[in-house]
């Protein structure tokens, strides 16, 4: 253990006392992280928008909540957003967690009573659905008393304690979910207006019927309230007792800053640690490889040793990354997160290196395969453009190299992924880095026999 | 005096691919506890292969390989810890300092601590390397880097040295100084397994010498032993005044009365003679004969390069 030790002290040693490694592993990736902040600002970006899978969980016994629901199944919309009803709220919520949909809008019990408690008062008081109501209603003087009181009764529950409609958005769906509440508020501001225009028809109708049937005092001091709550010149919409609140799975916000500084990271770490799995044949040509192999000490040792110095490298080279960027405001995600995921992120990354390391026939050699797989598996993994921005394909065939695995943790924890969420992935990257590893073994072995 | 074999070599082949050339080729010797071992050859005979497989860098293809009673197959770990090997690349981490390696070097040997410390300051004390042991190898001199190359193979006081061609391409003065470091060592009785091309260091600094040649150990023994191979015979040493030449002449002495063997090589001919005395007006007029001048005659008594010589009919530099 303590020659591990010794070994990979020694790995990081001759590296920080690299300036042209420091170059590569720190001052480039944190350079091209800036312009690229520079250049894209902090704004987001997402798949086409289209089919966006939307989850609606109506629990309103009322009508105001069917309306909202009957505007995300209208024609207009039809190409837009592929809705779907749903009565779980925990399921639903996993779904939304798990990517499978864009956001979940749901619509609480008390939505109509409360948006509308003119509605429900009328229903009670006067037995009368004024949504149906029309210039050519004809109402009772027993019904045109209760609807009056029951707006009088109505003006104390509008403005209090407002009712809130939820978005529970994905962030990876971040272009999506905004469609998603942008919809849901144009929603709302429609049934402000059915609203306030049912209002009024019913209160041109009660007033135009009071002075029909010589109103008593009550009503006409009702009258009175009418006519100075709602005027007399049409639809007049007032500010509606509803609050829409957006949630996230994440609770983040894109930021190009955020993203370029993770993924580069991942990019560069990628340039070091290939090339770091290098230096073992370097070590072979310069006789120091060989010297190591005739003290008393284990060839597995020596190779773990040497991977365990370039692990350790690269762990420093991501964290001095991850303090130099967040410094100038990028978000990695929750710490204790990002400090469980970036050992393994590099352990997948060593096993790239120590792949080609264990069947590249020079260190010429292995360093321009190390710099075209890094260079390929960045664009596929995303190092280069938005990971989401890209075929899903794409997407999928990056999770053959190290970048793939790296830029979608970090991204997930970056976008305020918990860690439970994540570990799938932390799952992915750690069979990538066996498989890797195993077959680098089969290479060292006939390259240390 | 029967003393004890340190090393034993018995029969040993070595090729590196199924269907190439031997490299080493029924190689057998001991190497007694003590003792300097010299193996003397030309560049190519198979030097530093045979000191891999004693070192149990390289596996053997067949042969026994014994050090200190363990076998290098068997048992590499133990063969390991008593042995130091100072190679003839120079092995050792640029951008560490002189401290720096032997401390690296000196843990992955096993030692740590205290007496670590200790053996680091006694080896840059030996090696004149104090002053210098907190400067980066890569400000080093050749010479430097070949006596910190050596301080790395003596960590851990192994019972076995091996020196493979610790001389090569250094001033003479950092030479003269590795020199005589082996010959103190020797003196200190440390068991020493010295390879070279050098025919004047093996000369010097050997209680045996092995020599090999294309993978084969042609001769072994003391000096005494083996300038005894060539009998009385003395060696003619003719520097031309041409640059060529040396062949033709060479070919042309094997003709002359009381002339054994002849070769050439960069601009001068060496002749293993019955008696140089005798030979020497015939040798000149041959020269003579074929339009080259003679610059410098030199009579040499026997020594490893008439051994080699006799033995191979080829002069060690060829």
């Amino acid at each position: 253990m303590r020659k591990l030790w010794v070994l990979s002290l020694k790995e990081v040693l001759l590296t920080v006392r690299d300036v042209g490694a420091l170059v590569m592993m720190l001052v480039t990736p944190l350079a091209i992280t800036l312009v690229m902040a520079a250049a894209f600002g902090t704004g987001g970006t997402d798949a086409p928008l289209e089919s966006i899978p939307v989850l609606l969980l109506n629990q309103d016994a009322g009508t105001m909540g069917q309306s909202l629901v009957d505007i995300f199944y209208s024609d207009a919309l039809g190409d837009l957003v592929t809705p779907e009803l749903v009565t779980d709220e925990a399921a639903a919520r996993a779904r939304v967690d798990d990517d499978d949909v864009a956001a979940l809008v749901v619509i609480p019990m008390d939505f109509s009573a409360r948006v509308f408690p003119l509605g429900a008062l009328a229903q009670q008081m006067a037995g009368v659905d004024v949504t149906k109501m029309t210039s050519d209603t004809v109402l009772t003087a027993e019904q045109q008393f209760q609807l009056g009181m029951a707006f009088l009764q109505s003006q104390g529950l509008a403005m209090v304690d407002p009712v809130v409609v939820e978005v529970y958005a994905s962030p990876d769906w971040r272009i999506s979910s905004a469609v998603v509440k942008s919809i849901v508020s144009q929603g709302l501001e429609i049934i402000n207006t059915q609203i306030a225009g049912t209002t009024n028809i019913m209160t041109r109708l009660a007033a135009a019927q009071s002075q029909a049937d010589a109103p008593s005092g009550d009503f006409a001091q009702m009258g009175g309230a009418f006519q100075m709550d709602w005027g007399s010149d049409g639809v007049q919409t007032a500010e509606l007792p509803i609050k829409l609140h957006i949630t996230s799975s994440t609770g983040r916000r894109f930021s190009w800053l955020s993203y370029y500084a993770s993924s580069l990271a991942v990019t560069f770490l990628m340039f070091a640690v290939t090339s770091g799995g290098r230096t073992l044949l370097a070590e072979r040509r310069l006789g120091t490889l060989p010297r190591l192999l005739i003290t008393p000490t284990p060839a597995l040792a020596i190779l773990l040793g040497k991977m365990g110095g370039i692990i350790l490298t690269g762990v420093l080279q991501l964290c001095v990354l991850w303090g130099a960027t967040s410094l100038i405001g990028a978000y990695w995600g929750a710490p204790l997160s990002v400090l469980l995921a970036i050992p393994i992120i590099v352990l997948c990354t060593s096993s790239l290196g120590a792949l080609i390391s264990a069947w590249a026939r020079s260190p010429g050699q292995a360093g321009a395969i190390g710099a075209a797989i890094t260079l390929i598996g960045s664009a596929f993994g995303g190092g280069f453009v938005l990971r989401w921005s890209l075929p899903l394909w794409v997407q999928y065939a990056s999770f053959i190299t190290p970048a793939g695995w790296g830029i979608e943790i970090l991204g997930r924890l970056q976008a305020g992924q918990a860690l439970g969420r994540v570990l799938p992935w932390l799952g992915g990257a750690l069979a990538l880095t066996a498989v890797y590893y195993g077959i680098a073994l089969v290479g060292f072995r006939r390259q240390f026999e | 005096m029967e003393t004890t074999a340190l090393v034993e070599v018995q029969n040993l082949y070595k090729r590196y691919t199924p269907d190439g050339l031997y490299a080493v080729a029924d190689v057998s010797f001991e190497i007694h506890a003590g003792e300097l071992f010299s193996l003397l050859g030309p560049n190519g005979a198979g030097k530093t292969t045979a000191i891999s497989v004693i070192s149990t860098l390289l596996q053997p293809t067949s042969g026994m390989v014994r050090v200190d009673g363990y076998d290098v197959q068997r048992d590499p770990m133990a063969v390991r810890r008593v042995i130091g090997v100072a190679p003839q690349e120079l092995a050792l981490y640029d951008d560490l300092t002189a401290h720096e390696n032997l401390r690296f070097w000196g843990e992955m040997r096993g030692l740590h601590g205290a007496e670590l410390q200790a053996e680091i300051a006694e080896k840059l004390a030996l090696m004149e390397l104090v002053d210098r042991a907190k400067d980066r190898v890569s400000t080093f001199s050749g010479g430097m880097k070949r006596r910190l190359n050596l301080a790395v193979g003596l960590l851990g006081r192994p019972k076995l040295l091996m020196l493979d061609e610790p001389t090569v391409a250094i001033d003479p003065q950092s030479r003269r100084y590795i020199l005589d470091w082996v010959k103190k060592l020797r003196e200190q009785g440390v068991t020493i397994l010295y390879t070279t091309h050098y025919m004047e260091e093996a000369q010097e600094l050997s209680d045996r010498i092995g020599i090999i040649d294309h993978g084969k150990l042609i001769a072994l023994g003391t000096l005494d032993e083996l300038t005894r191979l060539v009998g009385e015979h003395e060696t003619l040493r003719l520097q031309l005044l041409q640059e060529g030449g040396g062949a033709d002449l060479a070919a042309a002495l094997q003709s002359v009365e009381g002339v054994i063997q002849a070769s050439a090589t960069d601009g001068e001919v060496l002749a293993n003679v019955t008696s140089a005395e005798a030979t020497l007006a015939a040798a000149i007029g041959t020269a003579t004969g074929l339009g080259l001048g003679v610059r410098t005659i030199e009579i040499r008594e026997p020594n490893l390069e008439t051994v080699f010589l006799h033995l191979t009919g080829r002069a060690l530099r060829d």
